[in-house]
């Protein structure tokens, strides 16, 4: 079963056979072209026609109904194809006789590179260009592209051939840049061409406003109506440019990201005393294909939606409608496997911090009444640490002041490496001798890992006699990466000693318990002694005590303990005892000895004894 | 051979219009009928050759047509010969003889 088309040739309807139909409309096609030239060709073809239409006839009868191929066939033969008319066309059209005879006609005058401006994506450069060398335009402008990587060379080119190339503005212009003859023929046919597009625009444009109005049910009729048309109007103008300019902003946004994301994440720095993402990312993360993994992944899942609006900015500027899906497809699977990726590393790490281990390390000091303990400034100079001085805005000047749970980033010589801030914490011995012990924390993928770290924390405290200097911060090496190390550093003291809280410690010290409940920022620079209740502050003249401690309040007022360059004053809840220049004075209850230069005296209730 | 078909095909075209307007001299005719008498003369022209021609000679008024409607199919044109046509035909024949004879002796000659 074969499809048919209904045509009518001088005035006959004939039913004709699709494929049939083809190449008779080719052929009558190719016959009109023919004699357009000549100035009776409407009354050829008329003729022609006829004839044409009557040999038809004259194939079909009731049992065939349809004209089919061999009919065509049957036709042409008879008729003759253009290349066999001989030319009728006399001596006027005789520079083309000859080639005609041939059954060629010379289409190749001298081609002209242009612009061509009708099939163009940025300015018809990459069109023209193909038009003149006979290949497709999308090879070059890909070729372009990927050349605009290699410092903007394709820009540059572009930009280049832009400006010499001229375009293709008229049509013998146009029909030079694409190499046909610029005859009245071929220019007639661009016309029409031309024109047919027109129509067509025109059209469209036609049933779009059909369609609004449509929609807006009335047809501007008054010129209320007409103003507001012409408003709307106006405000879709400027919504179109608002929406060009959008579409530069998302472009210089994107260009902004990638540009940031690019240096931060493969260590190109912009802000030259901030410490940037690599080196945390670095020292974080494992090594090895675990941080490349994870900077990829980072890379993908940032760069990805980048990359996407920056391609939406162009598509709005240069109106681009084309949108592809399989485009967002694959960006947005892309997307995902920079996610997944970043899982990974993520689970992989966070698996790094499983199990944490404590290493003790007993520092031997001798059990001296006093102890004095202060903090060291580590040795690091501004240059090397990143990152550990804040600017204080509101001083507008740089202040050591940073919290104590702080991380810094070091670099030396050697690399870069970790630095925490260490605590201190004082407490009651559970013998008779002072102990001090540095406690060193760390986390692992396992016990062992974890204690490994542990142990690779490298921190100092130096014992001399009565004085402990406890370095402020611990160092980390760059091997055994950020694993939440700590170190503590636990001083104990028996009951009966004294220990002196240098102002250095103030960041140091990690809530020490007290008597007195008083703040650690307030404990230091005192004197303090260990009882069987907690630290006491001896030093503390003046000091603000808390209230809500009743009976600390009674404990100072029972045990008082007066040292001062006069003497001691030892006062108990019924017994004082009295050392000063005088001599000893000891008064109990019941008993009051007193021994001065000359004799012990002791008062009794009972009786007075002197000796 | 090209060349030679094509020397032929000029010759061809340099004797159509004598050979046509000779036959419209036997009486009118439509164009098939003109093709059918040359190919019994064996001069084998296509259609496309003969309707331009016949327009061309209609134009220049040694020819006009008559329509006649037919029973199957379209109406068809009836050529023949004006009076201008058929003095026109009469010299155009005498200069043939001439240019036949001139041509016999010419090739006569060569060997």
């Amino acid at each position: 079963m074969n499809k048919t088309v209904t045509i009518n040739i001088s005035g006959i309807i004939f039913h004709i056979e699709e494929d049939a139909y083809q190449v008779l409309n080719n052929y009558l096609i190719a016959i009109k072209r023919y004699f357009n030239k000549n100035e009776s060709g409407a009354e050829i073809m008329s003729d022609i026609e006829s004839r044409i239409a009557e040999m038809l006839q004259s194939k079909t009868n009731a049992m065939k109904q349809v004209i089919l191929m061999s009919d065509v066939d049957f036709v042409m033969q008879s008729m003759g194809k253009p290349e066999e008319f001989a030319d009728e066309q006399s001596d006027a059209n005789s520079s083309n006789s000859f080639d005609e005879q041939m059954g060629y006609e010379s289409q190749h005058q001298k081609k002209r590179m242009y612009r061509d401006a009708d099939n163009k994506v940025l300015g018809g450069v990459c069109s023209g260009i193909g038009h003149y060398f006979g290949f497709d335009p999308v090879w070059l402008r890909i070729a372009l592209a990927l050349l605009l990587f290699f410092a903007g060379t394709g820009f540059v080119i572009y930009i280049i051939f832009w400006i010499a190339i001229p375009e293709a503005k008229t049509t013998a212009e146009k029909l030079a840049m694409k190499g046909e003859k610029a005859d009245i023929n071929n220019i007639s046919k661009a016309v029409v061409e031309e024109v047919e597009q027109l129509k067509k625009r025109m059209e469209k444009y036609g049933n779009e406003f059909k369609d609004m109005a449509h929609k807006n049910k009335h047809v501007p009729r008054n010129v209320a109506e007409k103003i507001v048309d012409f408003i709307s109007d106006v405000i879709m103008n400027i919504g179109k440019v608002l929406l060009k300019i959008v579409g530069v902003f998302l472009i210089i946004i994107g260009l902004v990201f990638f540009l940031g994301l690019f240096s931060s994440v493969f260590g190109l720095s912009f802000m030259l005393d901030s410490v940037n993402g690599k080196d945390w990312i670095d020292l974080v993360l494992l090594e090895g294909k675990d941080l490349y993994l994870g900077i990829i992944g980072i890379a993908i899942f940032v760069g990805t939606p980048v990359i996407i609006m920056i391609y939406g900015g162009i598509k709005i500027i240069f109106k681009v409608n084309y949108t592809n899906r399989w485009v967002n497809l694959g960006a947005g699977i892309f997307w995902l496997f920079g996610f997944t990726l970043l899982l990974y590393v993520g689970v992989r790490t966070g698996n790094d911090f499983n199990k944490g281990a404590k290493v003790r390390e007993n520092i031997s000091i001798n059990s001296y009444d006093t102890l004095y303990i202060k903090m060291a400034e580590t040795p690091i100079d501004l240059i090397e640490v990143e990152d550990a001085i804040d600017y204080d805005e509101h001083e507008n000047a740089y202040s050591k002041h940073h919290t104590e749970s702080d991380y810094m980033i070091g670099k030396n010589a050697n690399g870069r490496y970790l630095l925490g801030h260490s605590h201190l914490d004082v407490i009651k011995s559970q013998s008779d001798v002072v102990e001090l012990v540095v406690v060193k924390e760390a986390k692992g993928s396992d016990r062992k890992m974890a204690s490994e770290r542990a142990k690779n924390i490298e921190y100092k405290i130096l014992v001399s006699d009565s004085l402990i200097v406890c370095d402020q911060l611990f160092r980390v090496n760059h091997a055994d990466k950020f694993r939440v190390q700590s170190v503590k550093v636990i001083l104990k003291v028996p009951v009966g000693k004294i220990v002196y809280l240098d102002k250095t410690l103030e960041n140091m010290l990690d809530d020490v318990d007290n008597t007195t409940n008083t703040y650690d920022g307030d404990m230091i620079n005192r004197r303090w002694l260990m009882t069987e209740k907690g630290l006491k502050c001896i030093d503390c003249k003046g000091l603000e005590i808390d209230s809500s401690q009743a009976e600390t309040e009674d404990s100072l007022k029972e045990e008082n303990l007066n040292i001062t360059v006069n003497g001691i004053n030892l006062k108990a809840k019924n017994s004082q005892v009295k050392l000063d220049s005088n001599g000893v004075s000891i008064k109990s209850k019941d008993t009051k000895r007193t021994i001065d230069g000359k004799s012990i005296h002791i008062d009794t209730e009972k009786k007075k004894q002197v000796h | 051979m090209i060349q030679t078909e094509n020397a032929k095909a000029q010759m061809r075209k340099g004797v159509l219009e004598l050979c046509i307007l000779s036959i419209l001299s036997q009486g009118e005719a439509y164009p098939t009928e003109i093709i059918e008498k040359l190919k019994k003369q064996k001069l084998v022209v296509v259609e496309g050759t003969l309707y331009p021609l016949l327009t061309r000679l209609k134009n220049t008024e040694l020819l006009t047509y008559r329509w006649e409607e037919s029973n199957s199919g379209p109406p068809r044109k009836y050529y023949f010969l004006t009076k201008t046509g058929k003095t026109y035909l009469s010299d155009l024949q005498n200069s043939w003889y001439d240019m036949v004879s001139s041509v016999n002796k010419t090739i006569q000659n060569s060997k």
